[in-house]
């Protein structure tokens, strides 16, 4: 009896919570998960044809040398810029005509049906068109990623702006606002997280937007790097422009949080 | 002065199946100047309808509703209301939320040194001095409250309309900001209008507390309530005179059920 207890006070429990004291760490805990995952690539890649997949090492190489060579970073010059500004023109207009519509709803039930139908039709559809008004070039390029983030971004704003708490309407009414200052305190800060949440839906959009674009119409950038390399079956080189459009990814994904962070304390707050 | 009076007030419904539905029928009241008037009743018997008219958020059928002998329509600056679900904005801090009440009123963004004094003064009054930079939701149901009454007494409001504050707070929360709510009465002397569907609370809290009849919403009893002030200063809800309006209200209201 003595012993056992004097087991379960002993050794284990120092033990745990120096497991404990690991895992809390969040940043052991990502690099422990990336040695595993790179392990594992390498096992497997050793048991398959280096065709199928390369191994990391490999595709650290490439990397490198496509670097080097200049390609990939101009590669990745070609297509940040059309992608930004298409991302950057459909952020701007979605956002605004998203709040009209949210906020005159007369507006909103002339143009609705429209809208509902163009975001209805699967965006690449309009890629053969566009080509034929707008050419094999940078601009059919831009309209394809801004109508690809346009729509996402004004839906999500429009039923933002629709949202505001009726309640919190008269309260600002009972104090005395007027139609103009309860769009102020009300209706627009309310509407400001679903801007974020938009933004969020827009971006994958145009990522998507922008690969596709350049795969079909102009064969330059990134895209074209994907569908050079994996025709050429050169998949350690393939894996490069891989790794820079995970990396733009993620990096505006976390750039979107951060500037909700920012912008919308209210609703982080909730959670800390 | 200070006075609100309903004068044959009356408020139609529409029912979803196009029936007129009487709410409120040839409601009379006169709350005089710097009192304390409550009224209670069943649910349904229009009370918050009255509030809302006399806020100026919904119109009237018919009669009037006067502030100091003059019309009112439109939510005046005169006033200020407070309600059971308070109604804070999530994006503003409690000292965002109090300065909103001033904001409106004025109809500018810009507040002035005496006003951004006032606001302090304000949230010390109500005990949220330290917590001026907390959002809502980092706040306790009762502090919310407190919040939702300084935006209100900001506006130094001749006349302060409450539909249910403290109803969506716990006893003991609710006992609290009762006493204080007499402190701050005794000190600010606006008109309260007073609405709730609990009879203790009426009691203690008021000068006059008016009994609602429903379908249609009437007037049915008045009680004056002659307990000294203030009434935190001793143990007033043990008064005989306390049991003895309680139980008059009770059985005037239990006829309603």
């Amino acid at each position: 009896m003595t012993e056992r207890v004097d087991r379960r006070g002993g050794s284990p429990k120092p033990a745990k919570s120096a497991l404990a004291a690991v895992a809390a760490n969040h940043y052991v805990l990502a690099t422990l998960s990336l040695i595993v995952f790179l392990a594992l690539w390498q096992v497997i890649s050793m048991n398959v044809p280096p065709i199928i997949l390369p191994g990391p090492a490999k595709v650290a190489v490439a990397f490198v040398e496509l670097t080097l060579s200049g390609e990939l970073i101009r590669a990745t010059l070609q297509t940040i810029w059309p992608f930004l500004i298409g991302l950057v023109l459909a952020f701007i207009l979605g956002t605004g005509l998203g709040l009209v519509l949210g906020i005159f709803r007369p507006a909103a039930r002339i143009l609705d049906p429209y809208i509902f139908v163009f975001w209805s039709i699967p965006n690449i559809a309009w890629l053969p068109l566009f080509i034929a008004w707008f050419g094999v070039g940078e601009l059919t390029l831009i309209v394809f990623v801004f109508v690809s983030a346009f729509f996402p971004q004004l839906l999500t704003v429009e039923s933002g702006a629709k949202e505001a708490d009726s309640f919190l309407v008269e309260v600002a009414r009972s104090l005395g606002g007027t139609k103009r200052e309860i769009l102020h305190v009300v209706v627009l800060p309310s509407a400001l997280p679903y801007i974020f949440a938009g933004l969020r839906i827009a971006v994958g959009r145009a990522l998507v937007g922008i690969i596709v674009g350049q795969l079909l119409i102009v064969a330059t950038g990134i895209g074209y790097m994907f569908q050079f390399y994996g025709e050429t079956l050169s998949l350690a080189k393939y894996f490069a422009p891989l790794i820079v459009i995970a990396a733009l990814a993620v990096l505006l994904n976390r750039g979107v949080n951060w500037a909700e962070h920012v912008l919308v304390p209210w609703k982080q707050r909730a959670f800390v | 002065m200070r006075d609100l009076q309903f004068v044959n007030v009356r408020k139609t419904y529409r029912s979803p199946s196009g029936q007129d539905l009487l709410a409120l029928a040839d409601f009379s009241l006169t709350v005089d100047g710097g009192r304390f008037v409550s009224v209670v009743g069943p649910s349904g018997c229009g009370k918050t309808t009255l509030l809302r008219m006399a806020g100026g958020l919904i119109p009237s059928d018919g009669g009037e509703i006067r502030l100091d002998g003059g019309l009112l329509i439109d939510p005046s600056p005169k006033m200020s209301m407070v309600f059971q679900g308070i109604g804070l904005m999530p994006w503003k801090t409690v000292e965002g939320n109090v300065a909103l009440g001033l904001q409106l009123q004025a109809h500018r963004r810009k507040l002035t040194a005496e006003e951004t004094k006032r606001i302090h003064a304000t949230l010390e009054m109500v005990g949220l001095k330290g917590f001026e930079h907390y959002y809502p939701h980092q706040l306790s149901g009762g502090m919310q409250q407190r919040v939702g009454l300084a935006r209100a007494l900001v506006r130094q409001p001749e006349i302060l309309l409450m539909d249910e504050p403290f109803g969506a707070l716990d006893a003991q929360t609710r006992t609290v900001l009762q006493d204080e709510l007499l402190t701050i009465w005794g000190r600010v002397g606006s008109t309260i209008l007073f609405i709730t569907h609990d009879l203790d609370e009426a009691i203690y809290l008021s000068d006059l507390v008016v009994i609602m009849g429903r379908r249609p919403g009437r007037i049915k009893q008045v009680l004056e309530v002659k307990l000294r002030h203030p009434r935190y200063g001793y143990d007033a809800r043990a008064e005989a005179e306390f049991a003895r309006l309680r139980s008059i209200a009770w059985r005037s209201i239990k006829e309603e059920l």
